[in-house]
């Protein structure tokens, strides 16, 4: 029976999550990148919230009759680029792409234009205003500068245009004031921008590692939760596994318990660690009282070679799967069985020798049958002779005249009960050679033979046979001499068959012709008659056993239904090939080819 | 071949009707002497007394079976040399094989005919050297 093993052990399951998790590096990156971009837009509304609310101060602030329009379209300009970044940070958010560097590139844009618009109020604003005024606008960028920080460091150079975008305007307008202070003033600026942007570089530094940590973390959940689904799954995997061998121990023992065929499993030294019920009944040991004994020492003769101690001792070397062992078994009443036994060694994938099942057989009965019917055909064979011998010999010697003169229907009568009794002897004959034949037990002596003499033979035999039938025998064309290995006796036997059977089914005053030829290196003898030939019905069967095509004929013309079944079998063992076919004209022709030996 | 016409057969076989066909066939058919032994056990005696020319055995006999008796046979000095064949129903080739191996000098199969039975017999007693 066989389990499918369970998928992945421990270093399986390694490799399965060494290919899950992707190379870290440059994913790392993106991700970071991506948690940049993302903080930066989510704090973009509260920017703009602050943006709008500082710009709306502002136009209050500075406005006057003077500069209406310019203030006017200061604060209109506010509001347009904040509108834009809100639309931005909207289309941000049902963005469909990943791509980082794309949305930084317009969140640095909108940063810097912010960072514009405050630099662009400061460089307009500052030198038309008065000294109260240009303080506040001082303070009021400054403030925007510094404030800057939280929201744009997420990536330092944002924060950078963002404020470069505020201090260029505003420094270039305080330097070109030509006010001595403010000069000063303008010198001092860039300083403020290099602290403001070393600040926001620490920042983002911080950030990132932050980011990186987070990242970090969430590779560890991520793996964490791969391998927790792995583990899951090998553990599925494991309660199948463990299923299907629960399963298929219940099939076996099913299969074993319930088996005719006595199961033990020993150990190697031979120790019987399970048994079956078959074996108890066989062997006539409770499980109790076979397991942990010896097998070889319980169960087998002393004095039997085959599965005692010694034996066991070399099979266990060996242990190689061996089968049809048979061995004298004796079972716990003192009778002794014969056992047909295979034994199968257990092999751990290392190679160890784990057990070995031993099935038994018992062929006591088997073989005593067998005994039997080997001692009745035997009988048969000179019961049934003997008889016949005394019937046929007296027959005999009446009907060929050496007793004297006898009645002529005397005769008739004697000469029909001599016919009678050699077609019970050809019965006989016959049923014996298809037992033999068919228990294997046939064996055929071949010798190099001439052919064409068997052949000349076969028809002085036969011809009295024939004349029986008032049938004429002879050769048709010239008989080759050819040599051909064959069992002279059975090839006879072959020959008188298909003559005979010619003989029987041709019409009185025909004659039964028999020819040879030879060709590729084969001899074919035929025997041709003028007989009704052979029915449709009956050409698939014809070779079969206790074949007849007509039954009417068999009384009429006596034989067993066994002559073409033997003379095909005979003829096999001989490696030749026997048929027949539809004579032209007529009737049937009988063949069989052997090999030409010269 | 022997310069001898064959003449004189003693015949060993326990079925009183073979061996009334076998005395018939070769007296009446083959003009021969013929003596027949029931017994087995008492054949080599026979033997000895009526010194026949060759000796047909029958297989299969109560007491003791044919090859049995030719191995005697062999073991007596008397009858060392007598030319013995089988008649036996025992067709089966491997045992004429092993007859021919004890030193039969041939072997026919029953049911035998009567009509031919001299015959064979002469043809067995002039292959021998």
């Amino acid at each position: 029976m066989e389990t499918s093993p369970p998928t992945g052990g421990s270093p399986a399951a390694t490799d399965q999550v060494a290919q899950a998790l992707p190379p870290r590096e440059g994913t790392d990156q993106r991700r970071v990148l991506a948690d940049q971009v993302e903080l930066l837009y989510r704090q973009s509304v509260q920017s703009i919230v602050a943006t709008i609310v500082i710009g709306a101060i502002a136009t209050f602030e500075l406005w006057s009759e003077e500069y209406s329009d310019l203030v006017i379209f200061w604060w209109i300009l506010t509001l347009f680029i904040s509108a834009l970044r809100f639309l931005l940070y909207q289309a941000w958010k049902q963005r469909t792409d990943q791509d980082h560097d794309k949305w930084l590139r317009w969140f640095a844009i909108g940063a810097l234009a912010t960072g514009a618009n405050w630099g662009f109020a400061g460089s307009v604003f500052f030198p038309s205003h008065a000294d109260e005024q240009q303080v506040f606008l001082a303070f009021l960028l400054a403030g925007m500068s510094s404030g800057g920080i939280p929201f744009f460091s997420a990536v330092w150079w944002v924060y950078g245009l963002y404020a470069a975008g505020i201090m260029l305007p505003f420094a270039y307008v305080l330097a070109t004031f030509g006010n001595k202070l403010f000069t000063e003033l303008a010198l001092l600026i860039p300083l403020f921008y290099a602290v403001n942007v070393a600040v926001s570089v620490r920042l983002s530094q911080v950030f990132a590692s932050g980011f990186r940590l987070r990242q970090a973390y969430g590779k560890l959940a991520e793996d964490y939760s791969t391998l927790n689904r792995q583990l899951e799954g090998q553990l599925e995997d494991l309660a199948k596994a463990h299923r299907e061998v629960e399963e298929s121990g219940r099939k076996l023992t099913l299969f074993v318990g319930a088996s005719p065929i006595a199961v033990f499993e020993v150990d190697q030294d031979g120790t019987i660690l399970e048994v079956n019920p078959a074996a108890e009944n066989l062997f006539g040991l409770s499980v109790t009282e076979s397991l942990g004994r010896s097998l070889p020492r319980t169960l087998i003769p002393d004095d039997e070679p085959t599965l005692n101690h010694a034996w066991w001792k070399d099979y266990v070397a060996r242990h190689e799967p061996i089968s049809g062992l048979r061995a004298r078994v004796l079972r716990r009443d003192g009778i002794e069985l014969i056992v047909d036994f295979s034994l199968t060694p257990l092999i751990s994938h290392s190679g160890e020798l784990l057990s070995i099942i031993v099935q038994g057989r018992d062929v006591t009965q088997q073989l005593e049958s067998e005994r039997l019917k080997k001692e009745f055909t035997s009988t048969l064979s000179h019961e049934l002779r003997t008889p016949l011998t005394s019937i046929i010999g007296s027959l005999q010697l009446v009907n060929t005249g050496v007793m004297g003169d006898v009645d002529a229907e005397l005769i008739e009568l004697t000469q029909i009960a001599e016919r009678n009794a050699e077609r019970l002897l050809d019965l006989i004959n016959d049923l014996l050679d298809i037992e033999k034949i068919e228990s294997g037990k046939f064996t055929i002596y071949p010798e190099v033979l001439s052919l064409d003499e068997l052949v000349k033979e076969a028809l002085v035999l036969n011809g009295g046979f024939a004349e029986r039938y008032q049938v004429r025998l002879q050769v048709l064309g010239t008989l080759p001499a050819v040599k051909v290995s064959a069992d002279r006796k059975r090839a006879l036997q072959v020959m008188t068959n298909l003559i005979s059977n010619a003989a029987k089914f041709s019409p009185e005053g025909s004659t039964v012709d028999v020819s040879m030829d030879i060709s590729n290196g084969v001899a074919r003898v035929n025997v041709h008659d003028r007989g009704p030939g052979i029915p449709e019905s009956f050409r698939g069967r014809i070779f079969g056993r206790f074949a007849q095509a007509d039954m009417t004929a068999t009384r009429h013309k006596g034989g067993s239904g066994l002559g073409l079944a033997i003379c095909k079998r005979l003829i096999e063992m001989m490696a030749g090939r026997i048929g027949f076919d539809d004579r032209e004209g007529g009737g049937t022709t009988f063949w069989f080819e052997l090999d030409i030996i010269e | 071949m022997p310069a001898d016409e064959l003449t004189r057969i003693c015949y060993v076989e326990d079925d009183e009707d073979i061996q009334r066909i076998v005395r018939m066939s070769l007296e009446r058919i083959g003009k021969m002497t013929v003596e027949v032994v029931s017994d087995p056990l008492q054949a080599i005696d026979t033997i000895i007394a009526f010194k026949p020319q060759m000796v047909m055995l029958d297989w299969m006999m109560p007491g003791m079976d044919g090859p049995t008796l030719f191995r005697k046979m062999k073991a007596t000095p008397e009858t060392a040399s007598l030319p013995a064949v089988f008649i036996t129903a025992k067709a089966s080739q491997k045992e004429l094989d092993e007859l021919r191996e004890l030193g039969a000098a041939g072997t026919l199969s029953k049911p035998f005919t009567p009509k031919d039975l001299p015959s064979q017999l002469r043809a067995i007693w002039a292959a021998l050297p």
